[in-house]
């Protein structure tokens, strides 16, 4: 029965015969591949299939619930449009690696116990560094080296967490691993720290900007997608009301917002917006409600939306200009206006303006925070999202699209990448007008009204402050200029520190060693001349003995045994 | 020739956006929604504040600007500390 198949394979395996077919057919395989696993997945009902027995252990490969429902739709909505954007491609490895890393998300998302979840968690990693490395630069495969050790030991905690468990608890189901109390286990911690790694929990969150940017014009798109919201799932999913998760949601909503001032990069600001992001997720896992759940649910599919159309035009402009540093950009609304229109409705919904997807599914976020009476997870996350307007709001379309006139007159972006963005930016519109929709795909029963009056005056209120603020700052010249830097954030401890002790404590070991090897063989020299001394052709022992000299030591050394037998 | 016309573009940049009183129209238009949004509040009472701060009249107005300035000013001050050549990593 296809149900026991895990939902995803169509893509694995469809993916893999990619390169069996002529190059120009190659691009359209992704789209197709990724429309008919969708309609398959719809067709699946929900429930638990693929039972199987390895090492005498049950795994249940597939559980379709309400939860691994909307993350598989929008898994499926986001392969389809990045495989849109990438139809211009002509890169069979790409397409390969996207097919296989979306498919491997979407089986992650649909797995009953942590071994399924390890094998598609693995699966994701290595797939998805092909679209870093493809980008063919010495700074990409730097980069791509560097992601892959630390997705791979992502998925070995994960594994290690796995076995602990077992060992613990004697079962592998992938529900929630908290124990009632919220206390965790060690095995529990190792896969806490696991999927940590791959929400980019603040300090384990530098391979995302460090790598993000890295790859390739459509395979950042595919990246922005998958692997986090993965984590944010497989969080909701086993540590739903985690209280640290809230104060490491925190955390992570604003340390990034402070970086995205001063980056350069614009695909590296997105890629610190998506940290930011990721935060209002945690933070709505770690309350655990109904609502706050909810709101995460949305918030994910709002923003994987939100973020690909921010990422595809910043995508588009790479294509087209060569770069996507704000320094060199400016005045792109000229020759760019449909991409202009659709980064500035991403830049709209990830602001959270009414009538826009963000709108909806953030507030949700913030109110589940209120009605807890959490004051001050609420102050951070509007702090957050006062952030969120100036580094995706104002700081992505206004450096790259007006500005200063950069004098760059580049065409406009290719047709398929427009179609991709406008039905992204179809999505934000949609998405916030008829939020009702989305609410069905949620996995609890939602009731929440974003469009009371407060609501949408407040939020205009913060938004509209926000750019005011700008303004001020622009017109004061207290805005910091855009500086051809680069910015140090945690990557500088394993790419500068790191390499700076081992290297120390290498010429520290070497100077030892020499030191000890010439001191050795200083006195291997002095024994052998000493030998010399003693037993060489001159020497007192070497030298010919007349015989008489002979006899003389020969009857003594007899005197000698004689006298020690008669002792 | 096209370098010459991105030279020109530089030295005069045309274009809706770049004239000085669509800009100044723009920032008026941005005050005067500002003031509009302060305005409307005095148009409603919230009858389920969670929060004694929700109630404060323009409370997300000040907090919106001020948050704002503070994130950017501590952008500056990052980047005092962290700020590094391009080519920091190859050297």
């Amino acid at each position: 029965m296809i149900h026991n198949l895990p939902p995803g394979l169509l893509m694995i395996f469809g993916g893999l015969l990619i390169p069996l077919f002529y190059r120009r057919a190659q691009s359209a395989l992704p789209l197709i591949l990724s429309a008919s696993s969708l309609v398959l997945f719809l067709l699946t009902p929900s429930g638990e299939y693929g039972e199987i027995n390895l090492f005498g252990q049950s795994l249940m490969m597939v559980r379709i619930d309400s939860l691994s429902r909307i993350f598989g739709i929008i898994f499926h909505i986001a392969a389809m449009v990045s495989s849109i954007y990438a139809l211009h491609l002509r890169d069979t490895k790409q397409h390969v690696a996207a097919m296989i890393y979306a498919g491997g998300a979407i089986g992650a998302c649909c797995a009953g116990d942590l071994i399924t979840l390890f094998l598609f968690w693995e699966l994701t990693a290595l797939s998805s560094v092909i679209l870093v490395w493809a980008s063919n630069t010495e700074s990409s495969y730097r980069s791509g080296m560097r992601y892959l050790i630390i997705q791979v030991g992502s998925g070995v905690l994960l594994l290690s967490g796995a076995i602990m468990r077992y060992n613990e608890t004697g079962s592998i189901q992938f529900d929630l691993l908290l124990q009632p109390s919220g206390a965790m286990s060690w095995g529990t911690l190792l896969i806490f720290l696991a999927f940590g790694i791959k929400c980019a929990f603040p300090l384990l969150h530098n391979w995302l900007q460090d790598a993000y940017p890295e790859a390739t014009v459509t395979g950042t798109v595919f990246l922005s997608a998958f692997t986090t919201k993965l984590a944010i799932y497989a969080l909701a999913r086993g540590f739903a009301g985690a209280e640290s998760l809230i104060w490491i949601g925190c955390a992570m909503t604003l340390f990034p917002i402070v970086f995205a001032v001063i980056e350069n990069d614009l695909r590296r600001v997105l890629a610190y917006s998506l940290n930011n992001q990721l935060g209002f997720m945690v933070v709505g896992i770690g309350i655990g409600t109904e609502l706050a759940i909810n709101g995460t649910a949305a918030h994910a599919f709002c923003h994987i939306l939100y973020k690909a159309l921010l990422f595809m035009s910043m995508g588009a402009v790479l294509h087209r200009v060569g770069t996507v540093k704000a320094t060199e950009l400016g005045g792109l609304y000229k020759s760019m206006p449909w991409t202009t229109l659709f980064c500035v409705i991403g830049a709209g919904s990830i602001s959270g303006f009414p009538l826009l997807s963000g709108f909806v599914s953030k507030s949700m976020i913030l109110t589940a925070a209120a009605e807890e009476h959490q004051f001050w997870v609420w102050i951070v996350l509007l702090i957050a999202s006062a952030g969120v307007m100036e580094h995706s709001g104002i700081k992505i379309p206004f450096f790259a699209f007006f500005a200063h006139d950069s004098g760059q007159r580049p065409k406009e972006a290719p047709w398929n990448m427009l179609v991709a963005m406008g039905i992204a930016a179809t999505f934000c519109v949609g998405l916030g007008v008829g939020y009702p929709w989305l609410y069905k795909l949620l996995p609890g029963e939602a009731h929440y009204e974003p469009y009371t009056w407060s609501h949408v005056v407040t939020q205009m209120q913060l938004l509209l402050f926000a750019a005011l603020a700008f303004v001020v700052l622009m017109y004061s010249g207290f805005y910091p200029a855009e500086l051809r830097k680069i910015n140090l954030d945690t990557d500088w401890l394993y790419r500068r520190l790191l390499p700076n002790i081992l290297g120390r404590l290498g010429l520290t070991i070497y100077a030892m060693d020499s030191g000890v090897r010439q001191g050795v063989m200083a006195l291997v020299r002095a024994v052998i001349r000493s030998l010399g001394l003693r037993f060489g052709e001159h020497g007192v022992l070497g030298g010919t003995w007349s015989t008489g000299v002979m006899a003389v030591w020969a009857t003594i050394l007899l005197c000698l045994c004689l006298l020690i037998n008669y002792l | 020739m096209s370098e010459q016309e991105n030279t020109e573009a530089r030295e005069m940049p045309d274009g809706w956006f770049y004239q000085p009183a669509n800009i100044r129209l723009l920032v008026f238009g941005l005050v005067v929604a500002c003031v509009c949004a302060v305005s409307a509040q005095f148009l409603y009472t919230d009858d389920h504040p969670h929060f004694e701060v929700e109630q404060w009249h323009g409370f997300q107005a000040v907090f919106g600007f001020l948050a704002f300035v503070v994130v950017v000013m501590l952008g500056k001050a990052l980047r005092m500390f962290v700020a590094r050549p391009e080519d920091y990593y190859d050297s």
